[in-house]
């Protein structure tokens, strides 16, 4: 029997797909003696085991993915009541969640703190999704964007609130950052950024723009022609374009529609898009997509949450991405998730989360 | 508290629109009984009149205007019947056209309404020029001015009473090191005054006041600056401390010199006439040897001096 557990357990720490010997063996009748048979009635339940402890780590969160999935756990609670021995078996097959701990007479598995923080993070993902989806939109993006700037994280969460939202909503959330924290926001990012990015970024949560179509070619074509000049000089000198005052201005105060027209034109006279020149200068990066086409930014950023080695912003950017444009424009993030990694949007969520969070954000999502 | 009176019983919008009809026609324009009516009317009321007049005579009363009037009377009452927030965007806009010159005004507007004031007149500037104060104000500007007058006009303070005192002083620190060191180094200081809430800025300047035993306007180089930025800074202080001693001032100032300055008297007047009028009015008597009413009596004439007298509710 220990063999197949210490199978198990180094083939669950790889979070592979369940490796052969966890497929149930079948029970042949055998004209073999009866201690084969008794050997090959205890192997099965073992490698059944082995698949049990497989769905509980699932279940946990402990093969990637995010949430967990409450049922599972649940039915396992069911399974294995009175029988500590099920319970000891999961915790020794687990070496990535649980230590053995020498201690007093006995050994016991302790748990790794890693593994408790991480749980924690898990089971919290449905909670603050359905936090967050009880807001108003305003207050949630006070909220985060207050979260940001306190402790000190990316700024690109500032820039997607500042740039993604309508104008009025804009001003909105910053009138619900006055209730909340008897501040305004630009205020609080003038005082807490102080690196290169601060100019951009009170530029941009200070901005309300105009919302009507009007565009003017002619001061696109101006503006595409005054940036081209601005980059060219700031690759030959080496300054930061995030600092120009030109690339600052006409980000932050131009109407969307003017902005989009500018970058369009902008292409037309350069070859290379505004954003590839901004290589370098993720901020700018950031902004520059958030204006043009907040779609595909959204999109990449729930790609992003997906992937192996994911840290703790990335993945906390699922939820506030599905939460707060899943009113929005949620069909056109689907639309640009599909052309850029050819899969559904709602395939890969229930691909990657588990449980009351994948279902929530199933939801959320729409078909 | 303003100054225009309107009468207890109002005639009905109707009946003002008649009254205004018969007052354009024949020879002439009968300009007293234009003011008599537009300027004892609240800016809802000459709404109503506006609409009720297009709708029974089919032009619209403000070209109508435009054209029986003249002169410094016919600007007067072009701003006045303006919805109060339109009126500013209007005046933003025509400074905006020549913002060297004009810049003061812009921060005027930005600085002494209150900031719920300054969305809405940045709204119907959008509605009307179809594009943004700010970026009218970024793209005409350049260098500090630009900085300041962006800032300026851009922010939405913080509306409340709370002040944070250890960030009073702290601030008043930075204040006083970017004006001990002449204009280059100012980024702090628009950080400062283009953010903070009033009430905190205020808390911010007393300190600096109790800490150098000059007031903040007073410690300001007084270097000849071609850009503005000094002067359209010195404006926003001044602003935000005290808005009445301000266009107290500025009112001295339009009747004082030789060759009045009718613009500026119409551009206080007809904004403040139904907002604070009166407290404006009580500045400038403390500081002039005369009251306001009889400082402009002797400095306008005609029908623009009836009109002003009549917003300052004479």
């Amino acid at each position: 029997m220990q063999h197949l557990l210490a199978q198990a357990s180094s083939n669950s720490s790889s979070a592979a797909s369940p490796p052969a010997s966890a497929s149930p063996v079948r029970l042949r009748p055998s004209p073999s003696s009866r201690r084969d048979q008794q050997h090959r009635e205890r192997e099965a339940p073992a490698a059944a085991m082995a698949d049990e402890h497989q769905e509980l780590a699932r279940a946990f969160s402990g093969l990637g993915g995010l949430g967990v999935d409450e049922a599972a756990v649940v039915s396992a609670v069911g399974r294995w009541r009175r029988q500590p021995e099920k319970r000891a078996q999961f915790r020794r097959s687990f070496p990535g969640f649980f230590t053995a701990s020498g201690g007093g007479g006995g050994v016991m598995e302790r748990c790794e703190d890693e593994y408790v923080r991480q749980l924690e993070a898990e089971f919290a993902r449905f909670k603050d999704a359905a936090v967050l989806w009880a807001m108003h939109p305003w207050e949630r993006d006070a909220r985060w964007a207050h979260h940001v700037l306190h402790k000190a994280h990316p700024p690109a969460v500032l820039v997607e609130v500042a740039c993604t939202r309508a104008a009025d909503d804009l001003l909105g959330a910053r009138r619900a950052y006055h209730a909340l924290y008897h501040r305004s926001l630009e205020e609080d990012v003038a005082y807490c950024v102080r690196d290169a990015n601060a100019a951009l970024l009170v530029g941009l949560v200070s901005a309300y723009r105009y919302e009507g179509t009007r565009v003017s070619e002619e001061l696109a074509k101006e503006e595409a022609k005054a940036l081209a000049a601005a980059v060219k000089s700031a690759s030959a000198s080496g300054a930061k374009l995030v600092q120009n005052d030109l690339v600052v201005r006409v980000l932050a105060t131009r109407s969307k529609p003017q902005l989009r027209a500018t970058f369009r034109i902008y292409k037309e006279l350069n070859g290379k898009t505004l954003e590839e020149d901004f290589a370098g200068e993720p901020c700018l990066q950031e902004a520059v997509k958030c204006l043009d086409s907040p779609a595909r930014y959204f999109g990449e950023l729930i790609n992003g949450a997906f992937k192996d080695g994911a840290d703790k912003q990335a993945k906390a950017a699922l939820t506030r991405v599905v939460v707060s444009r899943s009113e929005a424009d949620m069909e056109e993030i689907k639309d640009a998730y599909a052309k850029q990694f050819g899969a559904k949007l709602t395939d890969a969520v229930a691909k990657n989360a588990h449980g009351h969070y994948k279902d929530a954000l199933l939801a959320m999502i729409g078909k | 508290m303003a100054t225009i009176t309107v009468p207890q019983v109002v005639p009905s919008s109707a009946e003002d629109a008649a009254a205004l009809m018969k007052a354009f026609q024949g020879w002439g324009t009968d300009e007293k009984a234009v003011i008599a009516i537009l300027a004892h009317r609240n800016s809802f009321q000459r709404k109503e009149i506006m609409l009720e007049y297009e709708e029974m005579y089919n032009e619209s009363l403000i070209q109508r205007l435009q054209s029986e009037l003249s002169g410094d009377f016919e600007r007067a009452m072009y701003h006045w019947i303006l919805d109060p927030m339109e009126r500013q965007a209007v005046m933003a806009n025509a400074a905006t056209k020549c913002i060297q010159e004009e810049y003061k005004i812009i921060v005027e507007i930005a600085c002494v309404n209150s900031p719920a004031e300054l969305v809405a007149i940045k709204k119907a500037y959008h509605v009307i020029y179809k594009c943004s104060l700010e970026e009218d104000v970024a793209a005409r500007t350049r260098g500090n001015l630009r900085s300041l007058l962006l800032a300026l006009v851009s922010t939405y303070r913080y509306d409340g009473d709370d002040v944070d005192m250890g960030l009073a002083k702290s601030e008043a620190k930075i204040v006083h090191e970017a004006v001990r060191n002449g204009t280059t180094d100012h980024e702090e200081l628009i950080r400062v005054v283009g953010t903070r809430s009033k009430a905190q800025l205020k808390a911010t300047f007393s300190c600096f006041r109790d800490e150098h035993g000059t007031s903040i306007t007073k410690a300001l180089p007084h270097g000849t600056d071609r850009t503005g930025y000094l002067h359209a800074l010195r404006t926003a202080l001044r602003c935000i401390v005290d808005g009445n001693k301000y266009f107290a001032k500025v009112l001295r100032t339009a009747t004082r010199n030789s060759g009045t300055d009718e613009d500026t008297l119409t551009r206080v007047i007809v904004v403040h006439a139904e907002k604070d009028m009166k407290d404006i009015s009580a500045a400038f008597q403390k500081r002039a040897s005369c009251t306001l009413q009889e400082a402009i009596a002797k400095e306008t004439s005609g029908d623009y001096k009836s009109f002003l007298m009549a917003l300052l509710g004479s």
